[in-house]
């Protein structure tokens, strides 16, 4: 295409690279259109993350029904030549009209001969060994955390379903989820971290960051907020100088806009720890704040 | 009860508390004392009244004589004049906006007047943390008839037969849903109880937990005999805890009399509970999504089919209802099918709990028959709309509902009315919009909603749902364009068809129904850049009237912005580029002078600093003091 000269005529074959379902779907529509198709994929067999899959979303359809048809066709295809184990080094030339140098790596394995039988694996000294949970070093918590939290894990452990109870009550008593707390919770359990955190992270009244001593949820459901509850979110946060889901680095107070307490008779409400503030205008904002942080020894300055 | 000669029953549901209810309770027991009245007055402390827009309240019986508002400091007026000496006090009394005279009687108040009352049977007459006030009022009779006289499937005919359907939203006859279930072999079987009401503007749920528990462990005691439950659940939401504290103390109680637990009342059925509480997730409540809650997965919903009927919790088959719904089931055991069936229209029997909420006079919660009409409820029992504003609109069903607008006032309330509407019954938050609500605001908050609570699985309401967003943010900030309307169209029906559970199919109806009933608005959003209720910031600018501002200082003082000059005696002036329109000397600017206005869609008439102020005369307000003069 450089200075504008014609392009030269398409000729020779097609390269494919990546031989997931997309792939394979490109090379089968080409070579069905009468091309010459080279599929390259550097793991040892086609098939990419869909032949892990066990459903497809949105329609739930079985991932290996979908997959099977294809590398059945493609391996019967005449116009299909499947490169395993191979990478693209270099392309060279243009569209249309290119070279392609690729590596081949080594399979050890003479497929012309291969059955696979499979007893290669089961024969073969090295193994992938996993990390076995209890080499992981035991998280250690201060002694009067850890008497807490094994307080709580042994109340519910034997209940089915012990992980949302655990976490609620761990909540209660932090206001949020430190780390090495959720680490002993999950050698306690042997549950993976990686699951505590899903659910841990999933629910509005759980968090993982510090929060601070008095949560200020702002209520922001449908008749508050036909009744003004945003404009009390806006004095909060010009007043406290910090965002919603942000806390003052006080450590005092939290912003949060929550949806409905119930308290749709007072709209708009605000609660603050159990109190709720039914009615609020945003006058009164100021004077609520200094109450808490007067309770607090801090801004006595301001309060006077 | 030892009856007594005046019983208080003192509202103490969560809208109350938050009033100063246990304040007032505390002071109403020293006056008694001080009187030496303890002998003769008794004070209940009941559920949630329904009249929450007039809380704190008491209603003095036997007479039924309701008293609002209360403060601590009317109430030892209120011992010595009503109890002392018999005479009621009218200043505490319910008076009507339009009215002058107080209405005494708790039967006359048109609030109270229209509502039948079946799953709210014992609200605010009985102590909810006493199981004998519950007894006394033919509790636990309906489960005894059925553990003692009924086959399993007689009782599930019985509820097939009585039309009852789902509360919880989607308005599944609840007993198929029973016999599904009764009908699968595989044990044990599981009944779950859905207090998860995510739906913000609806608290029926947490109020029948508050004012009446007993209610829902008998239903759902019987919905376990009839499907062949052993073990059932209660899903409450964390942000109940009053609710949660008061079931907790009613499944005590009913152990304690043998009506939960090993063998009830000797029958050799077994059954019993267990509260288990959400964390604040609004899919929760879905039920699916509730099941792996409890189980402590993650949250999401998953493919139905298999129900939970069939498969459920730990996989076993299980039964999830409302508690509205199981609420209704110990009444229609008593009472009978053909008795309940007469109630409400050809498809939808019965009555259904609404709160009535947002811009009306008389907020609080209702119970109606089924089919009544939007009219009877906003006007005969909501008492209209405050400040004699228009009525425009009414948001049903919540994030999944759509708005109604005026035109359709005569609509008769029932499941498939509603949904032809293009709204939903849903949990059943009514919340009343007048002329200053916005409906593109509304739609763009519903989705907004919707989109945090989204649970991520589906793309289409995942991402959908943050582009519905994007667009109507536009539209708001005055950058809408042409086509924007048809495109959210387009995209809402994308999103219905191709999302998994119910959260994302009907998510976009908010934004339907307000572009089907009120596209005119859109397009001044979109066309002239304004916004015709004056809610939308970008596209309206606060402004003081120079003819009516009397200088009184009290918006400059109260602005946070420090956008407004004015000393005494001069006019105040709005720096337009200093304000950032958060409404407050709208607010605070006397009503008497009135001086401060929203404009939207005109540009802001220049004002020169420095105008003395015109003083009004004293003809034109012979009531005020002119302040500052
Ligand atoms: C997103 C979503 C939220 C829901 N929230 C609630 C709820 O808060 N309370 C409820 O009872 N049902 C809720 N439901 C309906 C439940 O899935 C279920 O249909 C209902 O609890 C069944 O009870 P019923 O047959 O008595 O109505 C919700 C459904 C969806 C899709
Ligand atoms: S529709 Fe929305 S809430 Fe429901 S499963 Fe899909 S992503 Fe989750
Ligand atoms: S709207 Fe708010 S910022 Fe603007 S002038 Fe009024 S008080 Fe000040
Ligand atoms: S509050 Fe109203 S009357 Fe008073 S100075 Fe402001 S605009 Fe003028
Ligand atoms: S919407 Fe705010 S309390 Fe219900
Ligand atoms: S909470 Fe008291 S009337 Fe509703």
């Amino acid at each position: 295409m450089s200075n504008g000269g014609e392009r030269r005529e398409k000729v020779g074959a097609a390269l494919v690279v990546g031989g997931g379902i997309g792939g394979m779907q490109a090379a089968l529509d080409l070579a069905d259109a009468g091309i010459k198709v080279y599929l390259v994929e550097s793991k040892p067999a086609i098939g990419g993350v869909m032949s892990q899959l066990d459903k497809t979303f949105p329609t739930n359809d079985c991932a290996m029904c979908t997959m099977a048809p294809r590398l059945v066709a493609i391996g019967r295809h005449k116009d299909i030549e499947v490169l395993t184990l191979t990478e693209v080094e270099r392309i060279e030339g243009e569209p249309g009209n290119f070279t392609v140098t690729l590596r081949r790596r080594a399979r050890f394995v003479d497929e012309n001969v291969c059955t696979g039988c499979g007893s290669c694996v089961a024969n073969c000294p090295v193994r992938f060994i996993p990390q076995p949970l209890d080499s992981i070093p035991p998280v250690k918590l201060a002694p009067e955390v850890q008497a807490r939290v094994d307080q709580i894990i042994a109340e519910h452990r034997n209940r089915p379903g012990p992980l949302m109870p655990i976490l609620q009550s761990i909540n209660a008593v932090y206001n949020y989820f430190p780390e090495d707390v959720l680490r002993y919770v999950s050698q306690q359990l042997g549950i993976p971290l990686t699951h505590i955190l899903r659910v841990a992270t999933f629910y509005n009244a759980f968090s993982i960051v510090p929060r601070g001593k008095y949560i200020i949820n702002v209520c922001m459901g449908t008749t508050c907020y036909v009744r003004g509850s945003e404009r009390l979110m806006e004095r909060f946060s010009d007043t406290l100088k910090i965002k919603p889901e942000e806390t003052t680095p006080d450590m005092l107070f939290t912003l949060k806009a929550v949806r409905c307490i119930g308290c749709c008779g007072l709209a708009p409400a605000v609660m603050i720890g159990d109190t709720v503030y039914g009615k609020l205008t945003v006058k009164e904002i100021p004077g609520i704040i200094k109450k808490f942080q007067g309770a607090n020894g801090h801004g006595q300055a301001h309060t006077g | 009860m030892a009856a007594r000669r005046i019983e208080l029953m003192l509202c103490t549901g969560t809208g109350c508390v938050a009033g100063g209810a246990f304040r007032i309770k505390k002071v109403l027991e020293e006056e008694i004392a001080r009187h030496g009245l303890q002998s003769e007055i008794s004070i209940v402390p009941t559920g949630c009244n329904g009249f929450c827009g007039q809380g704190p309240l008491l209603v003095v019986m036997p007479e039924k004589i309701f008293y609002g508002w209360l403060k601590t400091e009317d109430i030892p007026f209120l011992v010595q004049e009503h109890f002392l000496k018999g005479r009621p006090v009218k200043k505490l009394m319910f008076t009507p906006p339009e009215r002058k005279e107080p209405i005494p009687l708790l039967s006359d108040i048109p609030f109270f007047k229209k509502q039948m009352l079946i799953v709210l049977r014992n609200k605010g007459i009985i102590d909810p943390e006493k199981i004998d006030d519950y007894i006394a009022r033919d509790g636990y009779a309906a489960l005894e008839k059925v553990l003692t006289s009924m086959t399993p499937e007689e009782v599930i005919e019985e509820i097939i037969k009585s039309g009852l359907r789902g509360r919880g939203g989607a308005g599944f006859p609840t007993g198929i849903k029973w016999k599904v279930c009764r009908n699968e072999p595989k044990t044990p079987k599981y009944v779950i109880c859905n207090c998860d009401e995510g739906d913000p503007g609806a608290y029926m749920d947490r109020s029948v937990l508050e004012s009446d528990p007993h209610s829902v462990i008998e239903g759902q005691t019987i919905a376990a005999y009839a499907i062949g439950a052993s073990h059932g659940y209660i899903y409450v939401r964390t942000e109940y805890p009053l609710a949660i504290k008061r079931m907790q103390k009613a499944i005590e109680q009913a152990r304690e009399y043998g009506l939960l637990g090993e063998n009830i009342l000797g029958t050799g059925f077994s059954f019993d509970l267990e509260i288990r509480e959400g964390s604040g997730a609004f899919v929760c409540g879905e039920e699916t999504s509730l099941i792996h809650s409890i189980e402590g997965k993650s949250p999401e919903p998953r493919q139905r089919p298999p129900f939970p009927a069939q498969v459920g919790i730990w996989g076993c088959p299980t039964v999830i209802n409302n508690v509205e719904t199981l609420a209704t089931v110990p009444v229609i055991i008593n009472r009978g099918a053909e008795w309940f069936s007469k109630i409400g229209t050809e498809t939808s029997k019965g009555t259904k709990i609404f709160s009535l909420v947002g811009k009306i006079n008389n907020t609080g919660l209702i119970e109606v028959p089924m089919g009544i009409t939007l009219r009877e409820i906003i006007y005969e029992i909501g008492g209209g709309i405050p400040g004699n504003r228009k009525f425009k609109a009414v948001q049903t069903g919540g994030p999944s509902g759509g708005c109604i607008p005026a035109s359709l006032i005569d609509l008769p309330i029932d499941y498939e009315s509603l949904t032809q509407a293009g709204s939903m019954m849903g949990s059943g938050g009514m919340i009343v919009m007048d002329e200053d609500t916005c409906m593109v605001d509304v739609a763009k908050f519903f989705i907004q909603f919707t989109n945090d609570e989204s649970c991520g699985k589906c793309t289409t309401c995942r991402d959908g749902s943050a582009a519905l967003l994007e667009v109507l943010t536009r539209i708001t900030d005055g950058e809408g364009q042409e086509g924007d309307i048809e495109f959210l169209e387009e995209l809402a029906w994308a999103i219905k068809d191709a999302s998994m559970c119910g959260l994302g199919t009907t998510l976009p109806n908010p934004v339907l129904t307000t572009i089907r009933y009120f596209r005119e608005e859109y397009e001044a959003h979109i066309r002239e850049k304004r916004c015709p209720a004056k809610v939308c910031k970008n596209l309206i600018a606060y402004w003081i009237d120079p003819q009516l501002c009397q200088a009184c200082l009290i918006c400059k003082r109260e602005c946070p912005a420090e956008a407004i000059y004015g000393e005494k005696h001069i006019v105040h002036v709005i720096d337009q580029s200093k304000c950032t329109k958060c409404g407050t000397c709208l607010e605070v600017c006397p009503p008497r002078f009135g001086a401060v206005k929203k404009l939207s869609g005109e540009p802001v008439p220049p004002v020169e600093r420095g105008m003395k102020v015109e003083r009004k005369k004293k003809t034109a307000t012979p009531l005020q003091e002119q302040s500052s003069a």
